[in-house]
């Protein structure tokens, strides 16, 4: 039941992934993207990760999926945006996404699972939630289980302090850097419309 | 009182046995598709109702009694209307949208704990999924616009994006106490909380989170005086510009679930769920176990809860009836530039009240006092600091500065 | 189980679509479809639609775009760290301090270059 489930789930990330690649128009493809997103939240719940599910559904569909749609119509011509899968970018296009995909086989099979044996090599029986008497990591995961958010809370203020705090520097640095890309440096006499009719003109053409 | 918080306090595992199916269904069939629609649609009466009384008219009357019937006859009417797609439009797209946006405000009710035992789930991260669904909205709106080809369609759809993204921040944020002093994200655990600790609202963080939560929460549903996404005046009717009959509908009707929504959520959240008193856990320590007491005590619960969201309703009416809309500019910084700051602080205050009163494990008079003095001078001084700051920076900007286009008519 | 909460969730989502989608499914035997292109013109108002719709937006939007999805990673890490605050120590409270300053560096910072100015 669930391995059915799990395949059925994946197929469907696998299609929404392909169409995010091949749909010709950008909104379109975005909207693809949310669906394989959507799929990697299914994928978390099924893990027991429903925390970490919430959380892939709140940022990546609601906050940057609606970055991506804002992106979109921040290009040039929004209207005709259809991807070009002819231009002179297709090959190292390729050759990029060849070498993401190398790096990422070779991390996930050279991860070890906690039962020792490597990611691909061994489908590790998933172990029984009750606790049982004598094995303490067992309550533990019990416990990570059924309140997700307090344990992850408790990881990030002891074990991960410093990677915490470098988050929240790297999300500053983040915000800083929009900012000082984005804004556009207010020439003298381009910004302010002489007249009423031309700031008219502006806020007309610029919604 | 131990008694009724243990019972509240049930396991966030669920057996997929026959019993919980049948419970699953009975959600499902008799609330999600049934009462909870019925209830919208009479909220639409209400509010006709109401806005008329503000109006000095007398609002429906000619479909049955007091026209109760009215409802009834506008879902036949937007049935057998002509729906019109747009010629340009991307036809699918068009389609989604509305689906996306009830389905995120129909989503958002699956955790809401209406009463003891009466809560159709409850994971441990309740309030994550709750903000997370109700995230989805903007993106239903975004392509609804986006998809119709219409300028004023895509006008609205941004600026309703931008307004509820910036909205949605606070929101979030004022709700953090909440999650702080209870401890956990599961709503069952907040209410249990509020039945052992007093309302929420009724502590000085906990007010300023309550105010800000609605102020956000009427600009999330898109509500006057927030209701710049789909300004007549300006851009005919935003983003839904281009929807006619059933499909009109369904964005009216996620518009009315997500009020209802919302009001549950801050019932919950903020005024003790159904418990009528607010430093008593009065109807649930009622329960011994029997049936009896679990009926009675529930019955006390939803009724009390139903008035509380009923009085949360009105008063968007009545905000809607009173208020004229905000401007653009200053609708985004007040979000920015007021409540933000104001939620981030805050957060700091709930963790000095959570040393002083909630710490030692149950409510004390002589630290609750100390809480409300000590903490609420801290607030208080926390409003002012906020306030005070925004006005000196205003005042030390040129008078159009957040205004170019009024300036330069006026200097040129 | 915890995720078999979630299998209701995956319920309510088909009740919510089949809810969106049934009342249309009506509108499409019922209701009546008599096509001309002038009904099926996007409405502006009555005039006839000038020029390209899917303009290209100001960069506005996409800074609060970029402002809010930084703030909203941000209360992800507030949800866990305000769920464990009773069992953490001073050093929690320390921790989140410093956090929340470096954000609203972020937001001073935005808000002193005038992007949070909407024109």
């Amino acid at each position: 039941m669930a391995r059915s489930l799990f395949l059925a789930i994946a197929a469907l990330g696998l299609l929404a992934a392909l169409g995010t690649v091949l749909a010709r128009n950008l909104v379109r493809a975005a909207l693809h993207l949310v669906a394989f997103f959507f799929c990697v939240a299914c994928l978390f719940v099924m893990l027991e990760a429903e925390f970490l599910a919430a959380v892939q559904v709140l940022i990546y569909i609601g906050a940057v999926a609606i970055l991506l749609m804002f992106g979109i119509m921040l290009t040039r011509n929004a209207a005709t945006a259809e991807a070009d899968l002819s231009g002179g970018w297709r090959v190292p296009g390729v050759i990029a996404g060849l070498c993401v995909f190398a790096a990422l086989a070779f991390g996930i099979n050279n991860a070890v699972s906690p039962s020792g044996s490597g990611a691909w090599s061994a489908i590790v029986a998933r172990p029984a939630l009750e606790p049982a008497e004598g094995v303490a990591w067992k309550a533990e995961r019990s416990r990570a289980i059924d309140d997700m958010p307090r344990v992850v809370g408790e990881q990030f203020m002891t074990r991960y302090a410093l990677a915490f705090e470098l988050a929240g520097l790297l999300l500053t640095a983040a915000l800083v850097g929009a900012v000082a890309l984005a804004r556009e440096e207010p020439a003298p006499g381009d910004s302010e419309p002489a007249t009423a009719v031309e700031a008219e003109a502006a806020v007309g053409t610029t919604p | 009182m131990d008694v009724g918080t243990a019972l509240i306090a049930q396991s966030h595992r669920v057996d997929l046995s026959p019993t919980t199916a049948i419970v699953w269904a009975l959600w499902l069939l008799v609330g999600f598709a049934g009462i909870f629609p019925g209830i919208v649609a009479y909220m639409v009466w209400l509010e006709r109702k109401v806005a008329a009384r503000f109006q000095d008219r007398i609002g429906p009357n000619r479909v049955g009694p007091f026209g109760l019937l009215q409802p009834i006859a506008d879902a036949i009417k937007l049935i057998v209307k002509e729906s019109i797609v747009p010629r340009p439009a991307d036809g699918l797209v068009h389609l989604l949208a509305p689906v996306i946006v009830l389905a995120s405000a129909f989503l958002t009710l699956a955790v809401v704990p209406f009463a003891v035992g009466l809560v159709p789930i409850d994971p441990p991260s309740g309030l994550v999924y709750l903000i997370a669904v109700s995230s989805l909205s903007p993106l239903g709106i975004f392509l609804a616009g986006w998809s119709s080809r219409n300028k004023y369609s895509l006008i609205g759809a941004m600026r309703a994006v931008a307004q509820l993204v910036s909205y949605e921040i606070p929101q979030v944020l004022a709700t953090i106490p909440v999650v702080l002093w209870a401890g956990s994200l599961s709503l069952v655990s907040i209410f249990d909380h509020q039945a052992k600790f007093g309302w929420n609202a009724f502590t000085p963080p906990g007010l300023l989170a309550f105010a800000i939560f609605l102020i956000a929460g009427v600009a999330e549903v898109n509500r006057t005086p927030f209701d710049i996404p789909e300004a007549e005046s300006e851009i005919i009717a935003g983003y839904h510009t281009e929807y006619s009959g059933m499909r009109f509908g369904l964005f009216f009707l996620a518009e009315y679930l997500g009020v209802f929504a919302i009001s549950c959520v801050a019932t919950v959240l903020f005024l003790g769920g159904g418990m009528p008193l607010p430093f008593s856990s009065f109807p649930v320590n009622l329960i011994d176990g029997s049936v009896g007491s679990y009926i009675l005590a529930d019955a006390i619960l939803l009724a009390v809860f139903l008035a509380k969201v009923l009085l949360f309703i009105f008063a968007m009416f009545w905000v809607r009836a009173t208020l004229p809309r905000m401007r653009i500019d200053r609708l985004m910084n007040f979000a920015w530039k007021y409540l933000v700051p104001l939620c981030v602080l805050n957060i700091l205050f709930a963790a000095a009240w959570f040393e002083v009163v909630v710490r030692p494990g149950r409510i004390e008079a002589g630290r609750w006092a100390v809480g409300m003095i000590g903490v609420g001078l801290l607030t208080a001084a926390g409003v002012q600091l906020v306030f005070w700051a925004n006005r000196k920076l205003a005042a030390a900007a040129p008078i159009d500065a957040d205004w170019p286009a009024v300036g330069a008519a006026r200097g040129g | 189980m915890v995720a078999h909460n979630y299998v209701f969730v995956g319920l309510l989502l088909l009740v919510a679509v089949g809810f969106a989608l049934a009342p249309l499914a009506l509108v499409a035997l019922v209701a009546p479809r008599k096509r001309s292109p002038t009904k099926a013109d996007v409405f502006e108002c009555g005039v006839r639609t000038h020029g390209e719709t899917w303009v290209r937006f100001r960069i506005q939007y996409y800074i609060y775009a970029i402002m809010f999805v930084v703030f909203d990673v941000e209360t992800v890490f507030l949800y866990p760290w305000a769920a464990a605050y009773g069992s953490l120590g001073t050093f929690a409270l320390v921790e989140m301090t410093v956090f929340l300053a470096l954000l609203f560096a972020g937001l001073a910072y935005a808000w002193a270059k005038g992007v949070l100015r909407w024109a």
